[in-house]
């Protein structure tokens, strides 16, 4: 499968430009599911998408191991590029960066110096960060707030990925489950990832976008075991 | 002899390098009687320290092989480990930290808290190690022990607790105050060895009684009677000690001392709170691995009853052959005992049996649970465990880091070969970081380590010690090359030089093979090539993948297939035809755009967030792509692959990008294509070598 095709299948590709094709401007995206459902795949898949789409990306692991996370993206390149793997694992470990912190060490100033670093030495250039493991609580508005200010400052765009609970059933008028509830105005895109019919497929529904790439509602089906969209 | 093992500890002292370890190692003994003279380090008198028995180690002023030693306070047996404090010996000092109970961290008063300070402190918990602090040189201009404490909380991470106050500082350090007894105590004689205890001069009576009560709140965690008795005001020495010792054994709390060694003051306190504080084996819980049950985890017993279970931590070449120290975990080890080495399985008996006194050593004829002793001409490696009546245990196997760096080295004549070979077969064995191997490429003695100045005392050695003058070559890089496309060939062999000619002709191709180094596919049909000569193809083949066009590299991943050829009746041969494979090898490689492949290395760096862009600009200088960076407590690890001809040099321009703060470890990841501009270096180089 060559990289044009994979990213043609990829499920964010959809959302990386807007209807009548410009780029969309999107300042931080949230996916959010019951855990299990593959947030992280699908965080992994946008850096993907980005980095087949000539972009770099830091991926930001919180109370996680940098091996875990490198297994994901290794995995998941196997899964869809079979014998062209080596040569896609070689150009996604050029054009990404893993950073693991402990929850307590995770906040603007850490990450904006950490990115602040990688640029001046010439590393990497991320357009997208990707935020893996990020704990919504009652006080994180502030860091989130600080967080999408910075994204703001240095041109990137922020993914992160949100557990929410089957019995936790409050929303926020848009409609966007706790514990993410009382922050989804910080999101243009918020996407909602749920088992459809007997789980041999997972939808995902965009339960909020402002940027216009796509209509709230469901959005794709997914191959749960690949994370790519369901052919036929 | 009935010991009690309450009363036995396994000591330590480690710290950063400079800080006064051999000096206050050689108070120690001499206070504990064991020498009757005190030399300093780099003494002018020139015998040197006790401690420093090596002769090299006189001469840098610097402690490189841990010499364990035993000694007596207050009716206390304790045994000493002496661990050097260069970065590069750490497996020394891990090893120690491996069989001690317990450890005094020393640190200055003026450096502080050093980067290897941090690496002792982050091996010591890792070994569950408590441990006290000594700060040392207070008598030196700048000397701040209260800055040294704040950096003790903040750097280490340590509820550093002062058991003491200074009597003056710098030039004017008179004594000390003892917060638990509240008694000055003054350090008389020459040698300091007469200790007066006097009330708390007036002035310093508000700090002292400041002082105790922070650590009286300290202690009181661990001990509620404490706790009501400090509230009403009467809590005792031995309370105060008992609860000290729960918080250290706990690893919660750790104990300050200050003095100076070199001015013999302060350190017979510090004794007495190895005997209060520190654990004795019965304290700490060591576990074996049971080999004869699937490595199932047992508890050691201490019990001098229970059949042996002993580990060989350090050996070394004595005059009178192999020394080996042991520590035993459970058991009696007596002289004239058959034990076995678990690891080989081969029967050992026990001819002598000594205490170390660092280069003297003292008979013993046995040797009980929790004791450090040293066995005398038995054939083991570092690391293995001994046993006896019928167990089969393994201790847990020793955290062994990679070695780093590697040289060529070449004796300079036949006498010195000799030599070599032997000097390097005892520091394999002595020292599991030091590795060695015979290049089959260049045919070079290679030998690696943890670092320059590892490698440099080894070299060193080998001419102290075994008169073998080596030559040190630059580090080389084994190169590879490989095809990256497929390519055809068809080439004939065709000699005529009167008598039978040779003939061969070997058509097929070659393309990239990745699974593996070289594979030979033979589908040739109608005999056009007769079956005879099919392997002089395969043997034609792989000789010519000993050496390619580009660097003379060995040449990996190529998948040959024949399908086509033709013989002559009289003039083909097996030599024909390999000559006419290695033609037709050289042809097709030529089309088949060949690289040059390169190691690449996978380097971890580990050292202070605040070094994190000066590390991973150090990385991406040396050609490294930098994967991923993991932070915690203000340390950072940063992942990267490197290629290994760019690694050369690392350690020195890490210690001084970081102030010696960070540390690496690199072990092989794959080979990869050479960038084209470096490839055409190292082309360049090779055939400059061969003009």
């Amino acid at each position: 499968m060559t990289n044009t095709e994979l990213a043609g299948r990829n499920p964010l590709k959809i959302f990386s430009t807007a209807a009548d094709g410009s780029p969309v401007d999107r300042r931080m995206g949230l996916v959010i599911s019951r855990a299990g459902l593959g947030k992280t795949a699908l965080l992994v898949q946008i850096a993907l998408n980005s980095i087949i789409s000539g972009k770099q990306v830091v991926h930001v692991s919180i109370n996680q191991n940098l091996d875990k996370a490198r297994a994901w993206y290794d995995d998941i390149i196997r899964d869809v590029a079979g014998k062209d793997a080596t040569e896609l694992i070689d150009k996604v470990n050029r054009n990404r960066l893993i950073m693991t912190f402990k929850e307590t060490g995770f906040s603007r100033p850490k990450l904006e110096e950490r990115l602040n670093d990688l640029v001046y030495q010439n590393i990497i250039r991320p357009a997208v960060v990707v935020v893996d493991g990020f704990i919504f609580h009652d006080a994180c508005r502030d860091i989130l707030a600080d967080l999408r200010e910075l994204a703001a400052a240095m041109d990137l765009n922020l993914w992160f990925s949100a557990v929410s609970h089957r019995d936790d059933d409050r929303r926020s008028a848009a409609g966007v489950p706790a514990p993410c509830h009382e922050v989804d105005d910080l999101f243009d895109t918020v996407i909602l990832i749920e088992p459809e019919g007997d789980g041999s497929k997972l939808s995902l529904n965009a339960v909020k976008d402002e940027t216009g790439s796509v209509k709230p509602g469901k959005v794709l089906s997914l191959d749960p075991t690949t994370y790519l969209v369901m052919e036929g | 002899m009935n010991i009690d093992l309450t009363k036995v500890r396994n000591i330590g002292i480690s710290a950063h390098i400079d800080s006064g370890k051999t000096t206050l190692t050689e108070r120690i003994l001499y206070y504990t009687n064991r020498i009757h003279a005190i030399h300093e380090v780099r003494g002018k008198d020139g015998v040197g320290a006790k401690m420093d028995s090596m002769e090299l180690e006189k001469e840098r002023g610097i402690t490189i092989a841990s010499a364990a030693t035993y000694t007596e306070w207050k009716g206390h047996q304790i045994n000493i480990i002496d661990t050097p404090g260069h970065v590069d010996f750490t497996i020394e000092v891990e090893r120690a930290l491996r069989v001690l109970d317990g450890a005094v961290l020393i640190l200055c008063s003026v450096g502080g808290v050093q980067s290897q300070s941090i690496t002792v402190t982050r091996q010591m918990t890792r070994y569950k190690v408590p441990r006290i602090i000594f700060i040392n040189k207070c008598d030196r201009t700048g000397a701040n022990p209260a800055r040294v404490i704040e950096q003790v909380r903040e750097k280490l991470n340590l509820n550093a607790v002062p058991m003491q106050i200074p009597i003056g500082l710098e030039a004017d350090l008179e004594g000390v105050v003892d917060l638990v007894r509240m008694k000055a105590i003054y350090f008389d004689g020459d040698n300091g060895e007469k200790v007066r205890e006097e009330e708390i001069p007036d002035h310093l009576k508000d700090e002292a009684e400041a002082a105790r009560e922070e650590l009286l709140d300290a202690a009181s965690m661990y001990s509620d009677e404490l706790m009501e008795a400090a509230l009403e005001g009467n809590a005792t020495p031995e309370l105060i000690n008992e609860a000290v010792r729960r918080g250290t054994l706990a690893l919660e709390l750790a104990p300050v001392y200050i003095g100076s060694a070199y001015k013999n003051k302060g350190v017979q306190p510090m004794l007495d709170a190895v005997n209060a504080f520190l654990p004795s084996p019965l304290d700490i819980e060591n576990i074996a691995y049971d080999l004869d049950n699937d490595e199932a985890e047992v508890r050691t017993t201490s019990d001098p009853d229970d059949p042996l279970v002993a580990l060989a931590f350090k050996l070394e070449d004595g005059r009178y052959g192999q020394l080996t120290y042991i520590r035993t975990y459970q058991g009696t080890i007596k002289k004239g005992d058959t034990i076995v080495n678990s690891r080989t399985g081969k029967k050992v008996k026990v001819g002598r049996l000594v205490r170390m006194h660092a280069d003297e050593m003292e008979d013993i004829e046995e040797s009980h649970s929790g004791d450090i002793v040293a066995l005398f001409g038995v054939d083991c490696a570092s690391g293995d465990t001994f046993c006896s009546g019928g167990l089969n245990y393994s201790m847990s196997s020793m955290h062994v880091p990679e070695p780093v760096i590697s040289l060529a080295i070449k004796p300079v004549d036949n006498k010195a070969q000799n030599n070599m070979s032997k000097a390097l077969n005892r520091f394999t064995k002595e020292d599991p970081t030091f590795r060695t191997y015979v290049d089959e490429e260049t045919g070079d003695t290679i030998i690696s380590g943890m670092g320059e100045l590892h490698l440099d005392v080894y070299i060193e050695r080998m001419k102290r010690e075994y008169n073998a003058e080596v030559e040190v070559g630059a580090p080389q890089v084994a190169y590879r090359e490989t095809i990256t496309q497929r390519a055809e060939f068809d080439y004939t062999h065709k000699k005529q030089t009167g008598g039978s000619g040779q003939f061969g002709r070997v058509a097929g191709y070659m393309e990239p093979f990745e699974e593996g180094e070289y594979e030979f596919v033979d589908q040739i049909v109608g005999g056009v090539i007769p079956r005879e000569f099919i392997s002089s193809c395969d043997k034609g083949f792989r000789k010519a993948m000993e050496k390619g066009s580009l660097a003379e590299a060995p040449i990996t991943g190529v998948r040959v297939v024949i399908n086509d050829g033709s013989s002559h009746s009289v003039d083909s041969s097996d030599v024909a035809f390999q000559q006419a494979a290695i033609g037709a090898f050289r042809q097709g490689y030529a089309k088949a755009s060949p690289v040059l492949m390169e190691p690449i290395m996978k380097v971890s760096v580990e050292g202070p967030s605040e070094f994190q862009g000066a590390i991973m600009g150090s990385l991406n200088q040396r050609r490294g792509m930098i994967l991923g960076t993991s932070e915690e407590n203000d340390y950072t690890v940063v992942d990267a692959e490197v290629p290994l001809s760019e690694m050369f040099g690392y350690s020195t321009d890490l210690r001084s990008l970081t102030q010696g703060k960070a540390e690496f470890t690199m072990e092989f990841a794959t080979y990869r294509p050479v960038p084209k501009n470096v490839a055409e270096e190292v082309i360049k180089a090779r055939q400059k070598k061969d003009k």
